[in-house]
């Protein structure tokens, strides 16, 4: 299946596990990080929120690196782009187009709602499928393997109810 | 080191982008069961993270001679209900958080939103900590959790 960007056809799964194990593995032996992302949300709050949860030690020295870490995750999606066809703003959503077809008004109120959850909720467990997934899980640590067994299985539910049931 | 950051995270966000992991339908197609692409890549980051790591904590240093640290996530009722929430979250936008910036990145507009979104979930929890903090059972703000 062709991917959304460019109809690209995708990269080998291994390939893709075999650079991200490449680079959490350097984060570490070089640089002494432990590969999060969702942290970065914090950090950009931090920027604007001057409250004691967004000043504490674990954001002032983790924006450091995080930050042109995330910088970096925008620059790959633009290389990307740009490798792949060129560069150009799109609203492409591939299966929800066809099956929901709602404006693009819609599309942004979905996505900001989405989004909220992703937010809080990564922050709430303390990470995402980087920290969590990858990290935690490869560290043999409980609550990683808690966190990760519970949002596959929120997703698999959520996606199973909207594709499967409300728009069957 | 920033320099090295910029390097890591681009490659990271060029593999998310050509894999699959910053795709909707591939995030969809995991969920349905039909596309095994993102059950590999996540199966094959972990297999060879482990092994790396086990050696890194072995030599207990960093190339350049820093005793490695690793700060380990606590415990609590928010480990599960969290990553609930974030699951629901995941399925909605198709991205979790690294592909929401890949995907703006790749000039997908409604990523915008979901990056606002989840800029103000976190925001939201934060301004929340201190009246979460004992409904879950989260660390205090005072003593950020650390172990080696």
């Amino acid at each position: 299946m062709p991917l959304i960007l460019h109809g690209l056809t995708p990269i080998h799964w291994a390939a893709a596990g075999a650079v991200i194990a490449f680079v959490t593995l350097t984060l570490l032996l070089l640089a002494n990080r432990r590969l999060g992302v969702s942290s970065g949300l914090e950090d950009i709050c931090s920027v604007v929120l001057d409250t004691a949860y967004f000043r504490r030690g674990a954001i002032t020295s983790g924006r450091v690196w995080r930050f042109p870490f995330m910088a970096g995750l925008l620059l790959g999606g633009f290389l990307s782009a740009v490798l792949g066809g060129g560069w150009s703003p799109t609203w492409a959503l591939g299966m929800w187009d066809q099956a929901v077809g709602l404006g693009h008004g819609a599309v942004l109120a979905w996505m900001f709602a989405g989004g909220v959850l992703t937010g809080f909720g990564t922050r709430l467990a303390n990470g995402c499928t980087s920290g969590h997934g990858i990290f935690g899980n490869s560290n043999f640590e409980w609550p990683s393997l808690l966190a990760s067994a519970s949002f596959m299985a929120a997703g698999i539910v959520t996606t199973q109810l909207l594709y499967r049931v409300i728009l069957r | 080191m920033t320099l090295l950051y910029l390097v890591l995270g681009t490659l990271f966000g060029f593999a998310l982008s050509r894999s699959g992991a910053a795709d909707y339908d591939y995030i969809q197609g995991m969920f349905l069961f039909e596309r095994f692409q993102l059950y590999g890549i996540l199966a094959t980051g972990v297999l060879l993270t482990a092994p790396g790591l086990w050696l890194i904590k072995r030599r207990a240093r960093t190339l350049s001679g820093t005793p490695i640290e690793i700060e380990l996530k606590p415990m609590n009722r928010g480990t599960i209900a969290g990553s609930l929430l974030f699951g629901v979250g995941w399925s909605l936008t198709g991205m979790c958080p690294g592909p929401i910036l890949v995907n703006i990145g790749e000039g997908k507009v409604y990523a915008l939103a979901a990056l606002a979104g989840a800029v103000a979930g976190a925001a939201l929890f934060g301004s929340l900590y201190e009246r979460l903090q004992p409904l879950f059972g989260l660390p205090p703000l005072t003593k950020p959790a650390k172990a080696a």
